[in-house]
């Protein structure tokens, strides 16, 4: 490959009808009807997978993602995405195009599906496995259509997988390299051993391997019908004007940030091995015309234990944040990353290599690179900056046995996993969705209650959580569950050191979250109600993680960092309650400017308190939210000198 | 509880100064090393002012990830 000059290229709503004709091999009209279509095959696909999976983490989180790509003589380009995982998205070009290059694409037959989940050669972890279909028109490739999903399990030490205490890749579990699961749709017994072999809940595994096969079927007739309709040229012309409208519309955004040099950085609080050792994620991002080049250099080498991310999720993370800040309507294709160049030393937290950097807990390193691009990019995006999210999943993994005997798991449903964006020019964050670098479901209460023997006893905002702005981060989430049963716990916050709910434009981060597990009372029983914030509860909790005052055992940003695996499993009696909060959404704009109404409404709905409106937002708020909400007013004279004096 | 907390060290990646001038902007700041781009890694000689790529030749498929089946 020769000289690629970017700049220059001609518009594509610019160039004639009889040049995008030659370009794509169809009218536009056809281009993109089709690729309407092929966006309806990629949601059908997931539609269906979703409706009959086993497995609790497809059904509840939809974990999982399709996608459609071209073939070689195209380079493999993904056209087209499900509405689902960006972690899976932002792999899935450049895991294909590894899989089936070292398969061999030669040796690919119709009816064949080709399955990898190294995160070396395809990023994410073990856990998610890809599943490649080559779909054959007269005897050639002519794409590919493709599945990843989230095995429940995939083997090693930990039963479901999530910790951060794995040291290398043998004790995180089976590594697929590129191999057939089914030959001319016939399967192959050989791999299928291969996984059941070394892995646990294969009742649950293969179901799901029938549906997904099932799936990427129904995925391959509906390309093949619409190549019928409408051509092979058109179809094929298609996958790359998908791609290019990515990449020119990537590049507009891009132009939205001025020449020059800027540096981030976000820090991951310690490994699973102790807390002698924090890990730096540092970014430098260079814009020049239309072009971009982030720097990794100055990110700390790779960590001791499984919470390393892997270049393709380091790739991915830069394509999801500028699309969050720049351009949130980007389609995310393989095209997203044409003017953007990473520059990425091997062996770092977010560039692991094996057999010693496991990447387990790959989102949350990752997450961090997200954060570090906000924070290089917020100060001079100004009006467009973006406050900062609530950092991590802070996820929990647990299993026991039930009176029966029976065994219990519950993974990622417990913790801190779903919390707070930060606010925007629009408006607001939002105080309970998922990271920027995911895009999942939250499972249903009733579902976790049914699946292990535990109780959601609380769900809900924390007072004096968002980040204050002119426009509100999001609260942080607080989330209490009782455990009936002994329970062995992992646990998982990353970011309780820095803000991850940086502020922009003025605004300020949020503060950061902790985890307490509360004993049950004397005589073994569960509190007899909800565990409530006061001093005498938090001087009985036990402290899991985060950075806490060591005699009060409460949220002190100055206290002393509390390491999630200090015990390297955490064991409960019956009747524990786990306290998980996350950190909270940064603010937009100076606060001093929110309109006291709006702050006079949180106060009304308990995101903030009449004494966090005074400090946080000048607003001198009357009354008493917990027994008069509607009688609240502010007192505008009291206010004016406030905000006057400040 | 004593809390002697250290940072994993920095990496940083090498550039290697090429001979030359940029033809978009006239530099003589060239230099040459891996990126990781949409088709995946290329080996680069860039211009370290304006950005502009001077060359691109494919790099290796996993970039620094060998792999001792290659070696069967
Ligand atoms: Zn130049």
């Amino acid at each position: 490959m020769s000289t690629v000059e970017i700049s220059g290229v001609a518009r594509l709503r610019d160039i004639s009808e009889d040049e995008f004709h030659a370009a794509y091999g169809a009218d536009r009209f056809t281009s993109s009807v089709l690729r309407s279509r092929l966006q309806y095959v990629v949601e059908h696909m997931s539609t269906a997978f979703m409706r009959e999976a086993f497995s609790p983490i497809i059904r509840d989180w939809y974990d999982f993602a399709c996608t459609i790509s071209g073939p070689a003589e195209q380079d493999y380009p993904m056209a087209v995405v499900s509405n689902s995982l960006t972690p899976f998205l932002g792999t899935m070009a450049d895991a294909l195009r590894n899989t089936v290059v070292e398969y061999g694409v030669d040796r690919l037959q119709p009816g064949d599906v080709l399955i990898c989940n190294d995160p070396y050669r395809g990023g994410r972890h073990v856990n998610d496995v890809l599943f490649i279909r080559p779909v054959f028109v007269d005897g050639r490739i002519v794409s590919f259509v493709n599945m990843c999903a989230h095995q429940l399990d995939m083997g090693g030490t930990v039963p479901g997988g999530f910790s951060a205490t794995k040291q290398n890749v043998f004790e995180n579990g089976l590594v697929i390299p590129p191999m057939l699961l089914w030959s001319k749709d016939e399967p192959v017994r050989s791999t299928f051993s291969l996984i059941f072999d070394n892995t646990r809940w294969g009742a649950l595994l293969l179901p799901d391997f029938k549906s997904m096969l099932e799936q990427l079927k129904l995925g391959e007739r509906l390309i093949l019908e619409n190549i019928a309709r409408y051509g092979l040229e058109a179809y094929l012309g298609t996958l790359v004007y998908a791609t290019d409208t990515s990449a020119e519309r990537m590049r507009d955004a891009i132009a939205l940030i001025p020449d020059g040099d800027y540096e981030g950085s976000a820090l991951i609080d310690a490994d699973g091995t102790d807390a002698s050792v924090e890990y730096r994620v540092h970014v430098t991002v260079r814009k020049r015309g239309s072009s971009v080049e982030v720097d990794l250099s100055g990110t700390s080498a790779q960590a001791r234990t499984s919470i390393n991310a892997g270049v393709l999720d380091a790739k991915t993370a830069v394509g999801v944040a500028l699309t969050m800040m720049l351009d949130p309507k980007v389609p995310f294709t393989s095209g997203t990353w044409r003017s953007i160049d990473l520059v990425a030393p091997p062996g770092s937290l977010v560039t692991a290599l094996p057999p010693d950097g496991p990447t387990m807990m790959f989102w949350e390193s990752s997450g961090a690179l997200i954060a570090a691009i906000f924070e290089a990019l917020n100060p001079v995006l100004g009006e467009r900056g973006v406050g900062g999210d609530y950092g991590s999943t802070n996820t929990h993994n647990s299993h026991g046995l039930r009176a029966d005997g029976t065994l219990w798991t519950s993974a990622t449903q417990a913790g801190g996993e779903h919390g707070p964006w930060g606010a925007t020019r629009h408006g607001d964050g939002d105080s309970y969705t998922v990271l920027y670098n995911l895009n999942n479901l939250d499972p249903a209460t009733e579902t976790i209650e049914h699946d292990s023997p535990v109780v959601m006893l609380r769900k809900g905002h924390a007072i004096d959580t968002g980040g204050p702005g002119t426009h509100r981060g999001g609260a942080a989430n607080v989330r209490d569950t009782l455990w009936l049963t002994d329970a062995s716990h992992w646990l998982s916050p990353f970011r309780t050191k820095e803000p991850s709910g940086v502020g922009a434009n003025g605004g300020r981060p949020g503060p950061n979250g902790a985890m307490w597990f509360f004993p049950p009372r004397d005589d073994g029983s569960a509190p007899s109600g909800l565990v409530g914030f006061s001093d005498e509860e938090y001087a009985a909790s036990e402290p899991i993680a985060g950075m806490l005052n060591i005699q009060t055992k409460k949220l002190d940003p100055q206290g002393v960092y509390h390491h999630f695996a200090s015990r390297p499993v955490w064991k409960t009696s019956p009747n524990t309650v786990l306290r998980a909060m996350t950190n909270g959404g940064g603010g937009w704009g100076n606060p001093f400017e929110r309109e006291p109404a709006k702050v006079l409404r949180d106060v009304r709905d308990e995101y903030v308190s009449v004494e966090g409106a005074a400090r946080d937002y000048g607003v001198v708020v009357v009354g008493d939210p917990a027994l008069d909400p509607e009688g609240l007013r502010v007192d505008e004279h009291a206010t004016a000198a406030l905000r006057k004096g400040r | 509880m004593s809390q002697d907390i250290a940072t994993s060290p920095p990496l940083a990646q090498d550039r290697v100064p090429v001979q030359g001038l940029c033809p978009r902007c006239g530099s003589a700041a060239l230099a040459a090393y891996p990126v990781f781009s949409e088709g995946g890694w290329f080996d680069v000689v860039k211009c370290q002012g304006c950005l502009h790529s001077v060359s691109r030749e494919r790099g290796p498929l996993l970039g620094a990830l060998r792999l001792l089946a290659d070696q069967i």
